[in-house]
């Protein structure tokens, strides 16, 4: 056998110095982990069954969608969403505002990020920017993950992230996830990320460019992405919604988007993420549209959702007390089917929608002319009540954000003694005085 | 100030944009000199901003980062080139791409499907520095290297040591040995070659050529 020329044999000494290091490098991935629970319920709210309704922003004559909402430290709740002139233009921006519950009252929204802040720090064109969500992550952090669009529509998202250390006032500079082998599109996100116990996170993501389907990222303390999972596949399900149990135990709800059966698709775990059930269509009706939920610290899980097969014109309060195998509506928060839809009458009853929302807004017909600008289309109307996300905080109220006829961000905040009535009034559960703290 | 991986990313953009200037055969016809300016001035003015970003930015918004497979095909020929030049005792020629070509094909056409949502299995996760993946690929290479497949070696051994180095921004090594224009690149030209091989092979075809 011939010996090998010195080309040959420097190419296997970089060889052997290549693999070491990635060998080595492979070794230090972080175990699997359990999730981080409980979330501790500190400050039990005054037995008080209330419930209140609010804009979170006044800004009109704007396309506003896809809101969020993190607990900030001293116990107020910072909102994010998106809005420009429509979806997907050039002067789209992620604000904020913050809600302070002993005033009852949002503060003035501000813009954190756009377009041009974040292809300048990525050093990539961007074209436009979407879907905000907040992290606290274990060092107390915030970071905060959106979408970003370089090319084509939303299918060919990216996520960026920025982080604060002061609460969400101020933000580092963006800085991308790569997830996707085939030029990092359509990767996106609408569910709440979550930690794991050993500080990594997780972020249930979604991809709808050739299949739709829903992912979950595993991103290092310092957010790097170490791992991902398929929760399901082909065209079945996006915007995954994670509502984790105890450590080991979590369901996964996503949004419908296959063309029949329209109903929410669920897949479990027991063991920590390690291994997720088979996909299954739950019975709770699904028009394509986005889930938000909470797992209750007695076991009992809530989801907001269109609760339909078409439209998005109502939204619901469900709730479960057997995991997810069986679900009831206990509160409907918007319904307009079957409503007349030409402009002037929605114009009517978009500004009687808005009066009834918030009693102390002066101007509810410039709300109902901004409803009527996003969503009328010649003489036809539509109302839309979409994209919930909801939270708890730790004094047990819950905290609810959607999109209000793409004009405006509606905030639904009601405590914990208000929910277990509505829950105990629709039979849901086995102890009528099960407390959720 | 930019990230690390932002500049390297830039970086490999720009090589490839003088990388692919210099397969153009007209630039053979240009004197040496003027086309090391030449190129040099593109690989610099290509990483200057123009209003908010440098050019290679756009190009990088909508390429991503290039794999160092692509790279290193793009590099292949001109730095062989420029390598006899500077030893001509030596004397090296440019390793054959086809071996490459067809092992890229083959893995993407499998790989690409499944990575983007057919099946619950996905192979990107393998890229997150699972260690079968990694005993996978050093298996590879020592086959390789004992055929003398040169490239399939340093196409692999250099995207692996630039994954466990962090030099782009993915984490994912399946982006340092793939890319979606190489996979595109390496499907035709197999094709072609395969289709060229069958037809020489079908006597059918040979008699109706004589």
């Amino acid at each position: 056998m011939a010996l090998p020329s010195l080309r040959q044999f420097l190419l296997l000494v970089l060889a052997a110095l290549a693999f070491s290091l990635a060998f080595y490098k492979s070794s230090r991935a972080p175990a699997p982990a359990p999730f981080q629970w409980p979330t501790q319920i500190l400050d039990p709210d005054d037995f008080v069954a209330k419930m209140r309704t609010r804009f979170v922003s006044p800004r009109q004559n704007v396309s506003t969608h896809a809101a969020s909402l993190l607990e900030m430290n001293d116990g107020r709740i910072r909102a994010f969403w998106f809005s420009g002139s429509r979806e997907g233009a050039a002067d789209v921006e992620i604000r904020t505002a913050v809600f302070d519950p002993e005033l009852d009252k949002w503060s003035d929204d501000v813009s954190i990020v756009d377009r041009n802040t974040t292809q300048r720090a990525l050093l990539r064109f961007v074209k436009k920017i979407g879907n905000p969500v907040p992290l606290r992550t274990p060092d107390g952090t915030l970071q905060l993950f959106y979408v970003t669009v370089s090319v084509g529509g939303w299918a060919g998202s990216s996520i960026t992230v920025i982080t604060s250390t002061d609460e969400g006032t101020t933000w580092g500079p963006p800085r991308r996830l790569v997830t996707s082998p085939f030029i990092n599109i359509s990767t996106l996100v609408k569910g709440s990320p979550f930690a794991y116990n050993d500080r990594t996170i997780g972020l249930p993501v979604y991809h709808e460019f050739i299949g739709k389907f829903g992912e979950l990222l595993r991103l290092s303390p310092s957010g790097e992405v170490i791992d991902k999972q398929r929760l399901s596949s082909g065209r079945l399900g996006i915007q995954p919604v994670m509502l984790i149990k105890n450590q080991q135990q979590a369901i996964i709800l996503m949004r419908h988007t296959g063309t029949s059966q329209k109903r929410v698709i669920a897949t479990a775990t027991a063991d920590a993420g390690r291994h997720w059930s088979a996909p299954e269509l739950t019975t709770l009706a699904n028009p394509d549209a986005a889930v938000s939920g909470v797992a209750l610290s007695d076991g009992r899980i809530l989801v907001a959702l269109n609760d339909t097969e078409m439209n998005r014109e109502v939204l619901s309060l469900a709730a479960s007390s057997d995991g997810g195998a069986s679900w009831k509506t206990i509160y409907v928060l918007e319904d307009q089917r079957e409503q007349i839809t030409d402009p002037v009458r929605y114009l009517q009853l978009s500004e009687e929608l808005a009066r009834a929302t918030d009693s102390n807004i002066t101007d509810p017909s410039a709300y109902a002319a901004s409803a009527q600008r996003n969503k009328c289309t010649g003489q036809s109307c539509q109302f839309e009540f979409s994209y919930p996300y909801m939270i708890q905080t730790r004094n047990g109220d819950l905290h609810l954000v959607y999109t209000w006829n793409r004009s405006f961000i509606k905030h639904v905040s009601f405590s914990s003694t208000w929910l277990i009535q509505r829950l105990n009034e629709s039979a849901i559960g086995t102890s009528p005085n099960a407390q959720l703290h | 100030m930019p990230n690390f991986t932002d500049l390297t990313g830039l970086g490999s953009t720009a090589i490839a944009v003088v990388a692919m200037l210099m397969q153009i055969p007209a630039t053979a016809h240009i004197p040496k000199v003027r086309l090391v300016v030449f190129l040099g001035a593109v690989f610099v003015l290509s990483l200057l901003p123009f209003g908010e970003m440098p050019i290679t930015a756009y190009i990088r918004g909508v390429t991503g980062d290039l794999s160092i497979t692509t790279l290193v095909l793009l590099l292949n020929v001109p730095v062989t080139k420029i390598l006899s030049q500077l030893f001509p005792r030596v004397g090296t020629t440019a390793p054959k791409a086809r071996a490459l070509l067809m092992l890229v094909a083959f893995t993407s056409a499998a790989f690409y499907p499944l990575a983007l949502g057919i099946g619950m299995f996905d192979p990107y996760r393998m890229g997150y520095g699972d260690p079968f993946f990694i005993t996978a690929l050093l298996l590879i290479i020592l086959f390789a290297w004992f055929k003398k497949s040169t490239l399939i070696v340093l196409c692999i051994v250099l995207s692996t040591l630039t994954w466990s180095l962090n030099w782009y921004e993915s984490s994912n090594l399946w982006d340092y040995l793939l890319d979606p224009f190489l996979a595109i690149y390496a499907l035709v030209s197999t094709t072609r070659l395969l289709g060229r091989r069958f037809l020489n092979r079908n006597p059918l075809h040979k008699s109706s050529k004589t």
